[in-house]
């Protein structure tokens, strides 16, 4: 009950949170300038078919991954602000002070966060499925897909911020997670970036940071009319359990450094 | 009887990590409260009164000591279902209204209530905000805020209350109604533990005084014991002659009784024992009543 009234207003708080809303506004514009070239390629469809068929699939590639990435930021950002924002504000003494525990708090601010990437995720679906439509290609693939694993994936972002926000500024917190994100994608197999590092480095960190690439839909998302290869339960079913995993590894992380953590008004 | 708050050997070093800088906010502070009492936390800025507040409700962890609050430890959810909590500045989700935020406040608490609406609006009306339900709190006064923290406080119907600076951004009637809201708290039985700065309030309603002074208890106790106990005493004599009055060399003022002397209770034995030598018959003594502004003053030496 305490939990879900917490992670209401949470939700309440973050879709009023003028930054979050800020940063949306500007992420949207850019999604929607950068539809109108795809409507350009469209246009040059009769002229050379397969070489724009093949642009505006690459475009659109961009996009679902710019809209996906946001989301990463998004999840970071808010789990940080979330409670950053409650000690800064002094908000978070009247809330402890009520039979609330610190792992409770945590847990409602977390379940907050993952219902606005919901919301955000919903929203990512539709503008996938818009702007296929609009360069009059056809999304292939489980909807279900599009919208577990960018969640599973979001939930290891947030749930990393919020443990690092239990010791440090927001800012730095988001930046540390944004920097593990990116280098576990430096490192990962598949990757030609960071062949500076030795490969037992690269294995570690591989290993230790939140890989993602297991957990991208993008590896399900065939935005072509080619059938898409099928991919069998127990894969889909090792992916999330890994990222769930990790989340849960993070967020209990969270919970211990935030059972002795000092509360003032910052 | 188990004591509603009790400190006992507490300290609290505040130190950054990686610094040299380190503040001891609290040394060694020992006191209690019991149930039912009324009691005014008291010190000048900096005295350590937010940091012994914060340890109480399981914000901060002191170095050394123990604390128990409602038989608990603190930030134990048996004591805290039990405790209304009024933080210095409250602050709130401001884009919420009165009536929403309390609800928040009373689904929080845990306790169940059979007509919500008509409780929160009965606190509403207690604390004078009544006719504000639809306004969001981002456009409350400072009064009517610290009057809304004052309500959310109440919601749960708790045993001990714990005010930091109840009475701060209120006008003179906004302060007489927390002042009469103490009272009637206490007449219902429930323990109020508040800091103030406004010392002739805290005389008027409080049954124990704890003050603190750079982090260091310095007077505790009931009311009535540390306003007597200010160290002087009132002597009468029926007559003082002009030169034991110069040897002397104390406040003296011509009562229809005869003559009033204020003498430390260090020198009372002395003075007596000097006016019957001088052949003066002594009327009465009695200890002098100081005002806890007075006594506040006296022993803080004036820091506030």
């Amino acid at each position: 009950m305490r939990i879900r009234v917490l992670a209401g207003i949470t939700f309440l708080s973050l879709l009023r949170n003028k930054l979050i809303v800020l940063i949306f506004g500007v992420f949207l514009s850019i999604v929607l300038l950068m539809s109108s070239p795809l409507l350009t390629m469209k246009s040059m469809a009769g002229e050379n078919q397969a070489t724009a068929q093949g642009m505006i699939a690459n475009l659109l590639s961009v996009i679902t991954a710019m809209v996906s990435g946001f989301g990463s930021l998004l999840a970071a950002w808010s789990a940080a602000d979330a409670v950053a924002s409650e000690m800064k504000t002094g908000t978070i003494l009247a809330i402890l002070a009520r039979p609330v525990r610190r792992w409770e708090f945590l847990l409602a601010k977390y379940c907050g966060v993952l219902m606005l990437m919901a919301v955000y995720v919903i929203f990512m679906f539709a503008v996938d499925n818009v702007l296929a439509w609009i360069a009059g290609q056809r999304i292939v693939t489980g909807s279900w897909v599009l919208v577990v694993y960018p969640m599973v994936r979001y939930a290891i972002y947030a749930a990393l911020a919020m443990w690092l926000v239990t010791a440090m500024h927001p800012v730095f917190a988001f930046v540390i997670v944004m920097f593990a994100g990116l280098t576990a994608n430096l490192v990962s197999p598949e990757s030609l970036g960071a062949m500076f590092l030795p490969q037992w480095l690269r294995t570690a960190l591989f290993y230790v940071l939140p890989s993602l690439n297991l957990l991208s839909e993008d590896r399900f998302l065939a935005i072509t009319a080619a059938t898409l290869n099928k991919t069998p339960w127990h894969e889909h079913a090792i992916a999330l359990a890994h990222g769930l995993d990790y989340a849960l590894v993070a967020l209990l992380l969270a919970a211990f450094c935030f059972r002795r953590r000092a509360l003032a008004r910052d | 009887m188990t004591a509603a708050v009790e400190f006992a050997g507490v300290t609290k070093i505040y130190q950054r990590l990686f610094s040299e800088e380190r503040v001891e906010a609290l040394t060694d502070v020992s006191f209690t409260v019991s149930p039912g009492e009324v009691c005014g936390f008291l010190g000048p800025n900096g005295a350590g009164k937010t940091t012994s507040i914060g340890i109480l409700m399981g914000f901060l962890f002191p170095n050394a000591g123990e604390v128990r609050v409602l038989d608990c430890p603190p930030g134990d959810v048996r004591a805290k279902a039990q405790i209304g909590f009024l933080p210095e500045n409250f602050a709130f989700y401001k884009f919420l209204t009165g009536p929403k935020l309390l609800a928040l406040h009373l689904a929080l608490s845990g306790r169940r209530v059979d007509d919500p609406f008509g409780f929160i609006a009965g606190l509403l009306a207690q604390v004078k905000l009544a006719g504000y339900e639809s306004l969001r709190i981002s456009r409350y006064s400072r009064g009517m805020v610290q009057r809304l923290g004052i309500a959310q406080a109440l919601v749960g119907d708790p045993q001990l209350l714990v005010f930091d600076e109840p009475t701060s951004g209120l006008d003179p009637a906004g302060r007489k109604d927390v002042l009469e809201l103490v009272r009637s708290l206490k007449h219902a039985g429930k323990t109020v533990f508040f800091s103030s700065h406004i010392l002739p309030e805290v005389e008027q309603i409080c049954d124990r005084v704890v003050i603190l002074d750079r982090g260091r208890l310095v007077r505790a106790g009931r009311l009535e014991e540390i306003l007597v106990s200010g160290g002087r005493v009132e002597i009468v004599a029926d007559h003082l002659p002009e030169d034991l009055k110069a040897a002397l060399a104390l406040p003296v003022e011509r009562t229809p009784h005869g003559v009033r002397l204020l003498v430390e209770a260090t020198r009372k034995r002395e003075v007596i024992e000097t006016l019957w030598t001088a052949g003066c018959d002594v009327v009465s003594v009695n200890p002098v009543k100081d005002s806890l502004e007075e006594v506040f003053l006296h022993t803080v030496g004036g820091a506030a």
